[in-house]
């Protein structure tokens, strides 16, 4: 798949597929192209060249609700507040993609936000009131309540304290195997993508330059130079 | 949806509406001034649905209030079509049009400021377009009365009529915010893309709600012209269609009693101020207005809304 900015190529030719039930984890430096990447996938930027396939159906260029419907859900890098609802009005918007019945869709809600551990009392706050963890662990909710077979989590990780970030990684493998998931995790912080996925994929400059077993793929040549920008000794 | 609380504010503004209807029912200027606000604030809960529910500057109002009324009075004066009925042709006429106007507006992107610009510029637009094709003229309705063509022959009945369209709308409000098409419209106001990425949507979720507010306004229409008995280009005016965005932004975007209250009051003072100072000191009501907004923009940007929940909760302490 290719995509370009005006001059700027995001995206040069990269492949990348992913088995059902998979954790796999991308990783890269800034600006290598693994949001862009997301945004192909679920149909925010359509590619210059190449095709998304998902479950055998070619979804390339289709509208990024319709991805959604077809069970493509994802989480945002930068996190995009709600301000005027609660948390669960917010999970339960995510919930009516499967039903028209708001009752339903309630419950939906209910039993993703019982199973991502947010606590109770928080679903009646705003998203004005809640902490960055919180917004984090709704944008995950919601993004489960739809009901998606595979999920794209971009950066939830980023900005978060260490202590945070292991507590999000227990929910993540949670919901991995009580929901049979299939994840692409888009991370900087190598622990937590450790942590999570027995197969890294590595993004730079638009291009995949390594793949393989997060550890093998940490002590790549070619990895360490891409985030230093210099040679191994 | 209809929670008891609901029902029960309802039901006291729907008594202190009509007792204030009883009160100035021996007085023509009043009664008509009290049917007018009412109107006005039909108007704005209507307008609450595309602008405070689905967060959309819309600035066509009167284009959909004009466009519907005066395809009413025409089916009436032209077809003898009675505008019990014809009033319904007025809304699909003024819905067919934002919907056709909606679909590349929304398919392009067009949002914000532009989005306002846009629909302000149709106002314009079409007072032009009427004014080419039906001269300066007044056109005058038939001297026709009775409920058929809701044309009653006192004004407390009119104001009735007023009333039940008024409640109508902020019962179809009050739906549409418990319904999956709120939610819906609600989450696109906070963020399009997110809303897309859950499966929303967004363009014809917009559409939806642009289709219904119109088509309210554009059935609502034919009663504004039965106030001025009468219609011309004219109905097409660009500061109605403002003053009833104004209406629901002080009323607190998306809040329909914040809207009501807005529309009600400020109406009213408006025209008082008019009817008093007006001769004295031109253009007051509008003044008023325009304080009204920063004022409510520099204390309470949530607006009437903000100050009612306030009140609410130290109510309950």
């Amino acid at each position: 798949m290719t995509k370009r900015f005006g001059g700027v190529v995001a995206l040069n030719d990269v492949t990348l597929s992913v088995g059902r039930g998979e954790i796999v984890g991308l990783i890269g430096p800034n600006g290598s192209g693994k949001t862009t990447l997301f945004n192909c996938i679920t149909g925010v930027y359509k590619p210059d060249k190449g095709r998304v396939f998902f479950m055998g159906r070619d979804i390339t260029g289709l509208q990024p609700h319709e991805v959604a419907k077809l069970g493509i859900a994802r989480t945002w890098q930068k996190v995009r507040p709600f301000r005027n609802l609660t948390v669960l009005e917010a999970v339960t918007t995510g919930a009516l993609l499967r039903t028209d019945s708001v009752e339903e869709a309630r419950k939906t809600a209910v039993e993703v936000l019982e199973l991502i551990g947010l606590p109770r009392e928080e679903w009646g706050r705003l998203g004005s009131e809640i902490t960055l963890m919180e917004h984090k662990l709704v944008d995950l909710a919601r993004a489960l309540a739809t009901g998606p077979k595979l999920l794209l989590l971009d950066e939830i990780a980023a900005g978060l304290r260490p202590h945070e970030q292991e507590r999000l990684a227990e929910v993540i493998k949670k919901v991995w195997s009580d929901r049979g998931l299939t994840l692409v995790v888009v991370e900087h912080v190598m622990r937590f993508v450790m942590s999570l996925s027995k197969r890294v994929v590595v993004l730079h400059e638009g291009r995949v330059i390594a793949e393989g077993p997060p550890e093998e793929v940490a002590s790549n040549p070619r990895v360490i130079e891409a985030y230093l920008g210099i040679k191994p000794v | 949806m209809l929670t008891r609380s609901t029902l029960l504010s309802i039901a006291l503004f729907q008594a202190a509406l009509l007792a204030v209807g009883f009160l100035v029912s021996g007085n023509n200027y009043y009664m008509l001034l009290l049917t007018q606000v009412a109107l006005f604030a039909a108007f704005v809960a209507a307008w609450n649905i595309i602008g405070g529910l689905t967060g959309q500057l819309d600035l066509a109002s009167s284009a959909y209030m004009a466009l519907g009324g005066i395809v009413t009075s025409l089916l009436w004066m032209r077809l003898g079509l009675p505008p019990v009925v014809g009033v319904w042709a007025g809304g699909a006429v003024a819905a067919g049009l934002a919907v056709l106007i909606g679909i590349p507006t929304f398919r392009f992107g067009v949002r914000e400021v532009w989005y306002a610009l846009m629909t302000a510029s149709l106002v314009v637009i079409l007072n032009n377009l009427f004014r080419y094709f039906m001269g300066p003229w007044d056109f005058y309705l038939p001297n026709k009365w009775g409920w058929l063509y809701l044309r009653p022959r006192t004004y407390f009945e009119l104001f009735i009529i007023v009333d039940v369209v008024l409640l109508a709308v902020i019962l179809v409000n009050i739906y549409i915010s418990g319904s999956k098409i709120g939610y819906y419209l609600r989450n696109i106001k906070e963020d399009e893309l997110v809303s897309e990425a859950i499966g929303v949507d967004t363009r014809l979720y917009k559409l939806i709600a642009l289709a219904i507010y119109s088509f309210i306004t554009g059935a609502a229409g034919f009663l504004q012209v039965v106030i001025y008995s009468s219609f011309s280009y004219r109905l097409f005016d660009a500061g109605l269609a403002i003053s009833i965005a104004i209406m629901g932004i002080i009323g607190g975007l998306g809040s329909i009693s914040g809207a009501i209250a807005a529309a009600m009051v400020f109406r009213a003072l408006g025209e008082y101020l008019r009817s008093t100072l007006g001769g004295v000191i031109p253009g007051l009501d509008l003044l008023l207005y325009g304080v009204a907004l920063i004022v409510v923009g520099i204390l309470k940007p949530e607006g009437l809304a903000g100050l009612f929940n306030q009140l609410r909760r130290w109510w309950r302490k």
